[in-house]
């Protein structure tokens, strides 16, 4: 550093009788310093000038962005309340518009056939709770059977009890299948219909 | 009383430990692997009566469809047609009629051949595979040796030192069917319990306690090796010996059918 300011000091002084020479002109110089220049070391990008701007396009920007804020926020608030639609559960309006030609002449049902039908539902509900019944004597029985197993395997040995009771953590999450009305068909290329996404978007 | 109570425990607790310490039983683990039925069963006969008394009864309190409404206004013109017949409605005659449109349905509907719940194995008899009685839930059994006689029985196999009771069974199922068997095993824990006496004492021990553990049938074959059957609730009762038949009955779902 020291080095180069010191050569600095020397061109300054050379400079003055370097212009009065010309050019192009083949100098043989005395002075080993004068061809070369240097440039001030400015350490950093020179500033820029600041651009002046008008104080009333300043405060209009700042207002837009805090209306354009409070928009957003106002429409947030507003979906929360909200509810999103379950489409499926309303009646399309093309139904309701012509629902009283769609209403089937109402059915006068005979006495017998009123008989008929109360004595099935109790028929039915004297099946349902059969059925019940007999699952709910299969489950106590099948954990009844285990319980046992348990029980005789604490007996053999408490080690391998200790770890059949703990959780098969691979079970979670467990999905399951079937059964279905109709076999699989063996390689049945099923046909893709159209699929077209109408599901609406809510929210923002 | 008290220092009976506690002399009772603690003389339960030392003959618990004594017997195990001497343990003169073989702990065996079987896997119980299930089909699960793949079609719903059939309807029994009350089911089938209530079924199409809801049906009639949804039909009752419906509104018409837009096909329905739609046949009607195709009678309403062929009627105003047949009383204006010298002025034809080109474009009315020309449209296709619901009543068209239902037979089009109906003719695509029987072209549609479902697969039959019969299959192959059914025809053939044939019960080595898992292929079979589709509404029904299959047990797997396999040939088994038993000091010298062979057994159809669950697969089974010896514990050895140092593994759980469901990673025995784990190895067992794939050194008796194989690799290629996938199944679901359900819990850590056994369903079920069985005891038996060997004829004669083998090393020390009089007999055999198994643990059974239960899977779901996912996917592959059994290695023919095996000579692996599925069965039935009904086929079991024919082919296991009478107190293992019922050890496993004890912890399967009954079929109602």
């Amino acid at each position: 550093m020291l080095h180069l300011s010191f050569l600095k000091q020397f061109t300054r002084l050379a400079i003055g009788s370097a212009k009065v020479q010309p050019l192009n002109s083949k100098n043989i110089c005395t002075t080993a310093v004068l061809p070369f220049k240097i440039s001030d070391q400015l350490w950093a990008e020179p500033m820029k000038k600041k651009k002046k701007m008008d104080p009333a396009i300043v405060k209009a920007r700042e207002e837009r962005r805090r209306k354009k804020i409070e928009k957003q926020i106002r429409r947030l608030e507003k979906n929360a309340k909200q509810l999103k639609p379950i489409d499926e559960l309303e009646p399309p309006l093309h139904v309701l518009d012509n629902l009283n030609t769609r209403k089937r002449i109402p059915v006068v049902l005979s006495p017998a056939e009123v008989e008929a039908r109360a004595l099935l539902n109790k028929e039915w509900c004297r099946y349902k709770r059969q059925e019940y019944m007999a699952n709910v004597a299969q489950v106590d029985r099948i954990m009844r059977a285990q319980k046992r197993a348990l029980d005789q395997l604490y007996e053999v040995s408490e080690d391998l009890y200790n770890e059949a009771i703990m959780p098969d953590l691979q079970l979670i999450p467990y999905s399951i299948v079937g059964p279905y009305a109709t076999p699989p068909i063996k390689n049945y290329d099923s046909p893709d219909g159209e699929y077209i996404d109408v599901s609406k978007k809510w929210g923002n | 009383m008290f220092l009976k109570r506690i002399l009772n425990t603690e003389i339960f607790l030392s003959q618990r430990v004594f017997s195990r310490a001497n343990s003169s039983w073989d702990v065996v683990t079987g896997v119980c692997v299930e089909r699960l039925p793949v079609v719903t069963p059939p309807l029994n006969e009350i089911q089938k009566k209530y079924k199409e008394f809801l049906w009639t009864v949804e039909v009752e309190n419906s509104l018409k469809s837009d096909h329905e409404l739609r046949h009607e206004n195709d009678k309403k013109q062929a009627e105003i047609l047949k009383r204006e017949s010298a002025e034809v409605d080109l474009d009315a005659v020309s449209k296709i009629t619901a009543q068209d449109f239902e037979d089009s349905a109906t003719e695509e509907f029987a072209q549609f051949k479902f697969a039959s719940i019969e299959t192959e194995a059914d025809k053939k008899g044939d019960k080595s595979t898992h292929d079979r009685c589709l509404q029904r839930h299959l047990i797997l059994v396999t040939e088994q040796k038993l000091g010298s006689d062979v057994k159809n029985i669950l697969p089974h196999g010896q514990w050895k030192e140092g593994e759980t009771l469901r990673q025995t069974a784990e190895r067992v199922l794939q050194e008796k069917c194989g690799p290629g068997l996938k199944v679901d095993f359900l819990s850590n824990a056994p369903c079920g319990f069985y005891k038996y006496k060997y004829p004669t004492a083998v090393e020390g021990k009089i007999g055999a306690k198994v643990f059974f553990y239960y899977a779901n049938y996912k996917g592959g074959d059994v290695n023919f090796k095996a000579k692996s059957n599925w069965l039935t609730r009904k086929e079991m009762t024919e082919v296991l010996p009478d107190r293992y038949n019922k050890a496993i009955r004890e912890f399967l779902i009954e079929e109602t059918y």
